[in-house]
């Protein structure tokens, strides 16, 4: 129990003033830390900012030399110095929809499972390994695509696709060619298992947050478990959605080590994909530190600009659908 | 509730069907995309099993044809990963506070995270060319600082956003304490919020290493490369990933083996911070 | 019928607690506050006296925290929050522009309903309060969180274990954590914020107990959906009802024979 001998705590006068004069000290120090957290955030903006100037600065003796031409122009000619974005701009939309197309299905499947189907004890293993797929670096990813991937699919699937479209009017054209094994198809299939963990995860995370309710409502409707997720849960988190694949896409758009190991490295556009390409990332990647010549450097950079207006169209576009979704959910 | 006689119904039936056809479908999808992270996985410890040695991380790069090792490279991401994590930190841990604490509800806040977030998954080598035109083209030369460089400005936003969510996971009622006492804001949050959201934070900076651990791009231009022993940061610097993409790319069997453990290495060193982050992020769970 | 018509003034007929009369410790003065656009205080007067405690009472969403927070211009820390008015803490307006908000807090301390210790050591937790004003030689700090820890009848049982986290003590040692820690900074006012309804009933007597002995030295504000608990530990209660001051007097008046309607039914449970 409490011991009873103590001196009354009341204050005497000298302390409050020390106090006064601690507290003032502390204001200068405090205010600082105030105005130092404010600039940090500040330069947050100050190197997007950096990052657009720099490239439109980098790119300008280009820009200005082609003109908007520099978009619509497939010739890359280091030695005649004539340069267009169009093949590597190309290769860039048609690598990216290819995984796009393999990985939103896929994705969104393996959310279903995991959120629906998958026993209590295997969804963590299952999403720790979704994960690690996530956190394999690029470069694996290439290297695995040159040695493994590439020759596998040489050897077995495109002499397949060739054969199996090779009668059909309009697919022939788009699977003709030499089995190279590397190519845009390639690349797009990496590309593809690249964004495929994103997709998942952030399609699980969505799935995750509609309200049991809701479900309960339709399962104590007599709904089958296909048709709970896409009568309820499809349209509850469609905006979340949109937003993953389009981060997903945001990635396949930028990704570099992956794809330039497998695409070929052709400056020109090809009807068929399996034949060998660019994107604007591999171009940059191979060309930079070979480049010679001013409008050859301030090519590649313009290519980079072109690629970040792109990329940051989209990203910007996928934060929207999120943050509209965070208001419904409520979050 | 389904009628009994609605059981036998063929609508039923098809409903039925449909519904087993699509959960076979999961089911296989999540086959499928498990399937390639262990071809991955497999033939990455395979291949770069076999070349691991002890004179891979004690001998420098080799000449095609001869016997040689990683140390170089190693050495140099160490180093560049290291500054770049000093100078990446500190600037997203003091952004990522003034957005949380000082500026929870203001528009320079709202702002500042949308940017981030897109800075977030912006093309590292986009990265790389902006680093490029400040510092290389003007400093005339590579360098390794210019690595670094490109490398942090890839950690902030990692560090920004981490910090901001952990500070933001600190209740308010501690806050309050805190005020309760009479302590300035400044102090509130370095003494109480720092310390509540500390494993938080540490996650954050771990996971910014593993991810720049395995970062090319922008390193292709900045730090370029380097054959040989160099510990001068303002000259080419070597590193992992782009040893490795230059030797993968090369004809030379024994560059691509080389290319293969590199690709090891890196990949152990990531998964390895990722379980320890996964790790600190449970302990703090269960404190 | 408003707060000032039923204000009773403090009369010699109830026995005090040996002090010759009693002084405004805290005295509310037409004291309004807005969340935003929606008031949630209306024209409070009230005062609380030196070294008496003083309970508020009344239904959920009265505004007994909302004034209680006023006290230490805790609101401060949020934007779209305000008070107008007056509130004279030893004869300063404390809601002036130019009062210095953590000298304040120093002087008025607060206890929170769920117990907020800070991520740090037992010790810590208490000696880190002291730390930020004085300069002391360890043996005096010792001293000071020994007392603290002592006021707040903690002492014994964690006078072995200093240096544990201070989350691994119970809820009701917790709590009473807190308010070794908000007393070690020698304040003069006390704020409770329903302290014990996150508290086991044992607990909860160790607690109104404390306060009890605490008043001898600290003016103390308590606010509690407790109605008994308002009747053991205040001498005077304060009834709030819809953002207003409805009646205030001396504890044993309020709950034998108030004079507003309002309050004999929501003390007999009419309502609330």
């Amino acid at each position: 129990m409490v011991d009873v001998a103590f001196q009354s705590e009341a204050i005497p006068v000298a302390t409050q003033a020390d106090r006064s004069r601690v507290l003032q000290r502390l204001r200068l120090s405090d205010s600082a830390f105030h105005q130092v957290t404010r600039a940090a955030a500040i330069a947050v903006l100050v190197i997007l900012g950096g990052i657009i100037i720099s490239l439109i600065h980098g790119s300008w003796p280009a820009l200005r030399t082609f003109g908007f031409n520099f978009l619509l122009v497939e010739s890359w000619n280091p030695v005649t110095e004539k340069f267009g974005a169009l093949a590597p701009i190309y290769g860039t939309l048609v690598t990216s929809l290819i995984a796009m197309l393999i990985a939103v299905p896929v994705g969104l499947f393996i959310a279903l499972f995991l959120t629906e189907l998958c026993p209590m004890w295997l969804r963590r293993p299952i999403g720790i390994a979704i994960e690690l797929l996530a956190g394999i670096p690029s470069i694996i990813y290439g290297l695995w695509g040159l040695f493994v991937f590439a020759p596998f699919l040489q050897q077995y699937v495109q002499p397949f696709l060739i054969a199996v479209f090779g009668h059909i009017p309009v697919l022939s054209t788009l699977f003709e060619g030499p089995p190279y094994g590397i190519g845009m198809l390639t690349a797009g299939l990496i590309l593809a298992i690249m964004v495929l963990p994103f997709i998942t995860s952030i399609s699980r995370d969505v799935f995750e947050a509609v309200p049991p309710v809701l479900k309960e409502a339709a399962y104590g409707l007599g709904c089958t478990t296909w048709e709970v997720a896409r009568y309820v849960v499809l349209p509850f988190t469609r905006v979340g959605v949109i937003g993953g694949v389009m981060l997903g896409l945001g990635r396949a758009l930028g990704e570099t080590m992956a794809v330039t190991f497998v695409i070929g490295n052709a400056h020109r556009i090809s009807g068929s994909i399996l034949a060998p390409g660019t994107t604007i990332s591999a171009t940059i990647a191979n060309e930079f530190t070979e480049a010679v010549g001013d409008l050859y450097t301030s090519s590649l950079i313009a290519l980079g600009l072109i690629l970040f207006v792109i990329t940051f169209i989209v990203l910007a576009f996928a934060r929207l659908m999120l943050m509209r979704l965070n208001a419904r959910v409520g979050v | 509730m389904v009628m009994t006689s609605g059981a036998s119904s063929p609508l039923y039936a098809k409903r039925r069907r449909r519904n087993v056809m699509t959960m076979g479908f999961a089911f296989a999808a999540t086959a499928f995309g498990l399937s390639w992270l262990v071809l991955i996985l497999g033939v990455l410890l395979w291949e770069g099993f076999s070349g691991l040695s002890l004179a891979v991380f004690t001998e420098m790069t080799p000449p095609p044809g001869s016997a040689g090792g990683l140390l170089n490279p190693i050495v140099g991401s160490l180093f560049m990963t290291t500054i770049a994590v000093l100078l990446g930190t500190p600037l997203g841990m003091l952004a990522g506070t003034y957005m949380a604490e000082y500026g929870r509800y203001d528009k320079l806040s709202s702002v500042v995270r949308f940017i981030n977030d897109i800075l977030l998954s912006a093309p590292s080598i986009v990265i790389g060319l902006f680093v490029y035109e400040i510092m290389v083209a003007q400093m005339g030369h590579f360098s390794g600082w210019a690595g670094a460089v490109s490398l942090a400005v890839i950690v902030v936003p990692v560090v920004v956003r981490t910090t901001e969510d952990m500070l933001t996971l600190v209740p308010d009622t501690l806050r309050e304490a805190a005020a309760s006492i009479g302590l300035p804001r400044s102090l509130m949050i370095v003494k109480v919020a720092y310390r509540a959201a500390r494993a938080g934070m540490i996650t954050g900076v771990l996971l910014a290493i593993a991810r720049i651990s395995g970062e090319t791009a922008p390193l292709l231009f900045t730090a370029l490369n380097n054959q040989f022993w160099s510990l001068n940061l303002n000259a080419p610097v070597s590193s992992l990933p782009v040893v490795i993409f230059q030797f993968a790319l090369s004809p030379y069997k024994d560059w691509q083996k080389l290319a293969w453990t590199g690709a090891l290495i890196i990949t152990l060193a990531v998964l390895t911070l990722s379980i320890l982050a996964r790790y600190l992020a449970s302990q703090r769970k269960s404190s | 019928m408003n707060s000032v018509a039923s204000f009773t003034v403090p009369n010699v007929t109830h026995v005090s607690t040996g002090t010759e009369g009693l002084t405004d410790k805290v005295t509310v003065r037409n004291l309004d506050f807005f969340y935003g656009d929606n008031r949630a205080l209306k024209n409070i007067n009230v005062s609380l006296y030196q070294g008496k405690v003083t309970a508020f009472i009344g239904p959920s969403g009265c505004g007994k925290s909302t004034l209680l927070r006023v006290l230490n211009r805790m609101y401060d820390l949020y934007p779209n929050q305000r008070a107008t008015g007056d509130v004279l803490l030893d004869s300063q307006n404390i809601l002036d522009s130019s009062q210095d908000l953590n000298l304040l807090r120093a002087k008025v301390g607060m206890v929170f309903q769920k117990p907020t210790p800070f991520p740090m050591t037992i010790y810590e937790n208490i000696a880190f309060g002291i730390r930020l004003y004085e300069k002391l030689p360890k043996s005096e700090l010792d001293n000071r969180v020994e007392t603290a820890l002592n006021r707040a009848a903690l002492w014994g049982e964690v006078k072995d274990k200093l240096g544990a986290n201070g989350l691994s003590l119970s809820g009701g040692q917790q709590q009473r954590l807190c308010i070794a820690r908000t007393v070690a900074v020698r304040p003069e006012v006390i704020l409770f914020d329903e302290p014990c309804s996150a508290l086991d009933p044992i607990s909860t007597a160790k607690i109104e107990e404390l306060i009890d002995e605490l008043k001898d030295d600290y003016t103390i504000a308590i606010v509690t959906h407790n109605m008994q608990q308002a009747a053991r530990v205040s001498d005077f209660t304060a009834f709030m009802y819809l953002g207003e001051l409805v009646e205030f007097g001396e504890t044993n008046q309020m709950f034998t024979s108030p004079s507003d309607r309002r309050t004999q039914d929501y003390i007999t449970g009419r309502f609330g």
